[in-house]
């Protein structure tokens, strides 16, 4: 039970971490609207307008 | 960024995921490395489809930034599970198996969660495309919080694979490379930002085909190095 416990708090406390990171990376230009998309050499649409 | 340049980058990088795919089948680790193979196999899928709706539609249409986002979301999540499937072969030996796979879905399932909440907070309209989006890229820095992490790991324990350790490394460069153009495009603010991201990021999405393809073609799986010369510094 404690090691479950142990294991919900460390995916909270990495989930935490990643949200604060992400919030260090885009605190001055929340506005660019560039999207962030780590998957294949696709070309990336702007997010701004979304359907 | 010309159409013939974007559309070779494009072929090239889909053909890179395919000889992942066909070399873990000729080297007979296609099973051993599953969830790699998935997100591989989704991603041309994914290519694919997005190929036609752009060819009918174009890319600042409605369409295909429904069609990518979504298909975005769920790559994400596959890379996701191949990233804690690394975790599993990591950790499976110490037993942590269990802990590792109930970490992980709690994990996901609170970045879901927080995700939904960033939407319906938000001014703008709930919809399941910015959803998506937001999911996608939440967990893609998770994502990359977990592979640095995982790292820490192997130096720590020492891992002496070298598929596993060059998968991990590869893995961290790829993520650490985005959150940099990331940082850039955010910090600075330009007004080529766009630009920017519309050439380093297909060119960032070849670089991890490449490198596990060259890994699994390279490397079998009783091949082992030492972690230690990783991290030592020349004197």
């Amino acid at each position: 039970m404690s090691r479950k416990l142990g294991a919900v708090t460390l995916a909270l406390g990495i989930l935490v971490g990643s949200m604060a990171l992400k919030s260090a990376l885009t605190n001055h230009n929340t506005n660019s609207g560039t999207a962030l998309t780590a998957n294949g050499p696709d070309p990336v649409p702007t997010p701004h307008r979304k359907s | 960024m010309s159409g013939s340049v974007a559309q070779f980058i494009w072929y090239a990088g889909t053909a890179l995921e395919l000889a992942f795919v066909v070399c873990s089948v000729a080297r007979r680790s296609f099973l051993r490395y599953f969830f790699l193979n998935l997100y591989f196999i989704l991603t041309i899928g994914s290519s694919v489809a997005r190929h036609l709706i752009l060819g009918d539609f174009g890319v600042d249409s409605a369409e295909y930034r429904y069609v990518y986002f979504y298909t975005d979301a769920l790559l994400t999540v596959a890379l996701y599970l191949a990233l804690i499937s690394l975790y599993n072969r990591v950790f499976g030996e110490l037993r942590f198996g269990k802990y590792v796979r109930f970490a992980s879905v709690v994990l996901l399932l609170g970045t879901a969660l927080f995700s939904y909440g960033v939407v319906a907070q938000s001014t703008d309209r709930l919809t399941t495309t910015s959803f998506a989006y937001e999911l996608s890229q939440n967990l893609y820095f998770v994502g990359l919080v977990l592979t640095y992490l995982l790292w820490g790991a192997v130096m720590k324990l020492r891992e002496t694979r070298t598929r596993l350790v060059q998968f991990v490394l590869s893995l961290g460069l790829y993520f650490s490379a985005y959150a940099a153009i990331y940082a850039l495009v955010n910090l600075g603010g330009g007004p080529h930002s766009d630009s920017v991201v519309q050439i380093m990021a297909p060119l960032m999405g070849c670089f991890l085909p490449m490198s596990w393809t060259f890994t699994m073609w390279r490397h079998s799986e009783e091949t082992r190095m030492m972690t230690a010369q990783l991290a030592a510094v020349p004197r």
